[in-house]
C-alpha cells in the first residue's frame, strides 16, 4: 500500500531518475518505519529519507566533532611540552659544541683518526627512518615514507647496497608489508623520546658502522619548520668529520655552532613560532687546560655523545612535527564536522516541516471531504 | 671554597649544585677532584661517579662521556646518568643477567660489540647500588 502511495507521489512531484522499484527495495527498511507517511525525497541525493536516521547521523557527527576537538587540544598541549624537552636538552648541546670547538682548536687540526670519523669508500648505506607511533596526523607519515622510498631508489640506481632501521610503529607496519625492502631492525618508542631511546638507536648504528657492515649512516626525520609546515630531511650521521660538522647529501655542511632551535610563543593569543640561531658561546678553555688522555681518546669519547645528541634531537623534532600535523588534521576534521552538522540540521528541519505540513493537509482534506459528503 | 658540579645528559640536567669532592672513573683510571684542582679535560668511562657532600658519599652510574674541570667548575657530559637512589635493585640485577646471556649468545663482531657495551652498563648500575662508599 505504501508502495503505491509513493509512486503516485513521486510521479506527480519530482523528476526521479532511478527506477522506483529498485529504490524502494534497497531502502525497504526505511519505509517500514513507524512513520506512516512516506516523506518527500530530499534534494540532497546522498541524504536518506527518514527523520530518525537523520537525527542519529547528527548525533554521531556531534560526537565525532567532540572527539576531534579534544584530540586537537591534546596535541597542542603536547607540542608545548615537546618544545620544553628541546629546551631542556640545550645545556648539553651547548656544552658539547663548546668542548668540541675548543678541543679542535687546541689539537690544532691534528689528523685524528677515530673509528667514527673513518671515511671509507661507500658500499652500503644504513638509513634510519623516523616515523610516528599513531595515525590521525594527516600526511605526516606518508611524506617521510615517500622520501625514504625515493632515497632507496636513488641508492639502488647508484649501485649501492642499503639497509633500513625503522623507528616508529607506522614505519614498522609499512616496511613489514614490503619484504622487498631489507630492514635491519624495528624499534618502537613511546611518548617523549629520552636519552635511553636514542641510546638504543645509537648503539645499533655504532656497531653497524664500526664493524664495517655499513660505510655511511643517514638519518631521515621531519624537520619542524612551523606549526603548519614541516619537511622530511636527510642528514648524514656517520662518518663524522673531526670538527663535528655534519654534511647533508648535497655536501653542504650544517655547522654545529649555528644550530637552530624552534620556540613556541603566543603572539596575540595565536600560536606562533620563532626560530633563533644560537651562536656557540665559546668562552674557551683555560689556557693551561691539560688533557688527561691524548686528543684521539678524548675525541673518541666525544663522538658517541655528539651522535647520541643528534639522534635525540632528530627524534624530538620528529615528534614535534607529528604533533603539529595531528593538531592541524584534527582542526580540519572539527571544521568539517561543524559544516556537516549544519547541512544535516537544515535537511532535518526541512523534513520535519514538510511532514507537519503534510499532516495538516491530510487532516484539512479529510475534514473538507466529511463536510461535503 | 666549594666545587660546583654539573652533570648533563642529552635530555636533562641530572645534577647541578655544589659538592665537596668527587671521584671520577676515566679511561686511564680513577681521579679524585678537590677544590682548586688544576684544569683538565678528560674522557669518562662507563663507571661510577662518587660525590661527597659533607661526609656523605653519593653514587651515580655514568654511561660514558666527557668531563671538563675548570676553576672549581666541573661539567660532566654523559650519554646517561642515574643516581643510585633512582635505580631499582631487582631490575638492575635482571638487566645484568639478560646482558650476560646476550653476550654468551653473541656471534660476529657487531653483536659482540653491542653485547659488551650493554654488559658494562648493566654492571655499572648494579655496582652503583651495591658499592660501599
Amino acid at each position: 500500500m505504501s508502495q503505491l502511495k509513493l509512486s503516485s507521489w513521486v510521479s506527480s512531484d519530482q523528476p526521479f531518475h532511478n527506477p522506483n522499484h529498485l529504490f524502494i527495495q534497497r531502502h525497504s527498511k526505511l519505509f517500514q518505519s513507524d512513520i506512516s507517511h512516506p516523506s518527500k525525497l530530499s534534494n540532497f541525493r546522498t541524504i536518506n529519507c527518514s527523520l530518525r536516521d537523520i537525527r542519529q547521523r547528527i548525533a554521531s557527527v556531534t560526537n565525532t566533532q567532540k572527539i576531534t576537538e579534544a584530540m586537537k587540544l591534546v596535541a597542542a598541549a603536547k607540542v608545548r611540552r615537546a618544545q620544553e624537552a628541546v629546551v631542556n636538552s640545550r645545556p648539553f648541546s651547548e656544552s658539547l659544541i663548546d668542548v668540541l670547538y675548543s678541543i679542535n682548536q687546541q689539537a690544532l687540526l691534528e689528523d685524528v683518526d677515530t673509528p667514527l670519523t673513518n671515511v671509507r669508500p661507500v658500499k652500503k648505506v644504513a638509513l634510519v627512518v623516523i616515523t610516528g607511533e599513531r595515525g590521525l596526523c594527516g600526511g605526516f607519515n606518508k611524506f617521510v615514507l615517500r622520501k625514504a622510498e625515493a632515497r632507496i631508489a636513488e641508492l639502488k640506481s647508484l649501485g649501492l647496497d642499503y639497509t633500513v632501521i625503522s623507528v616508529g610503529k607506522k614505519g614498522n607496519s609499512y616496511f613489514v608489508k614490503r619484504p622487498s625492502v631489507s630492514v635491519d631492525r624495528f624499534i618502537e618508542g613511546e611518548g617523549f623520546p629520552t636519552a635511553k631511546d636514542s641510546q638504543v638507536i645509537a648503539d645499533e648504528v655504532f656497531s653497524l658502522f664500526v664493524s664495517e657492515e655499513v660505510d655511511k649512516v643517514e638519518l631521515l626525520y621531519t624537520k619542524f619548520v612551523s606549526l603548519i609546515k614541516s619537511n622530511p630531511v636527510i642528514h648524514t650521521l656517520l662518518p663524522l668529520s673531526a670538527k663535528g660538522e655534519i654534511h647533508d647529501e648535497n655536501g653542504n655542511s650544517v655547522d654545529a655552532s649555528e644550530d637552530e632551535f624552534f620556540r613556541l610563543t603566543s603572539k596575540e593569543g595565536k600560536l606562533a613560532v620563532e626560530r633563533d640561531k644560537s651562536v656557540g658561546t665559546s668562552d674557551g678553555f683555560l689556557p693551561n687546560m691539560e688533557f688527561e688522555q691524548d686528543p684521539a681518546q678524548i675525541l673518541d669519547a666525544l663522538m658517541p655523545l655528539y651522535m647520541n645528541n643528534q639522534i635525540l634531537k632528530a627524534l624530538q623534532e620528529s615528534l614535534a612535527s607529528e604533533l603539529a600535523a595531528r593538531m592541524n588534521a584534527m582542526s580540519n576534521a572539527t571544521d568539517n564536522a561543524i559544516d556537516l552538522k549544519k547541512s544535516l540540521s537544515t535537511v532535518y528541519n526541512r523534513e520535519r516541516q514538510s511532514k507537519i505540513t503534510n499532516d495538516i493537509l491530510e487532516i484539512v482534506a479529510g475534514a473538507e471531504a466529511l463536510l461535503y459528503s | 671554597m666549594t666545587l660546583n658540579l654539573c652533570v648533563l645528559t642529552p635530555n636533562r640536567i641530572v645534577w647541578d649544585s655544589e659538592v665537596k669532592e668527587i671521584i671520577l672513573s676515566t679511561n686511564s683510571g680513577q681521579i679524585g677532584v678537590l677544590p682548586n684542582h688544576a684544569p683538565i679535560a678528560t674522557a669518562v668511562d662507563i663507571g661510577i661517579l662518587r660525590i661527597r657532600l659533607n661526609d656523605q658519599w653519593l653514587m651515580m652510574a655514568l654511561m660514558g662521556g666527557f668531563a671538563r674541570i675548570g676553576n672549581n667548575e666541573i661539567t660532566v657530559l654523559v650519554n646517561d646518568a642515574e643516581k643510585s637512589s633512582d635505580i631499582d635493585p631487582q631490575e638492575a640485577q635482571q638487566t645484568l643477567e639478560i646482558a650476560e646471556a646476550a653476550l654468551r649468545k653473541a656471534e660476529g663482531k657487531r653483536q659482540k660489540i653491542e653485547a659488551n657495551l650493554a654488559l658494562r652498563r648493566a654492571k655499572t648500575r648494579v655496582e652503583a647500588i651495591n658499592g660501599i662508599s
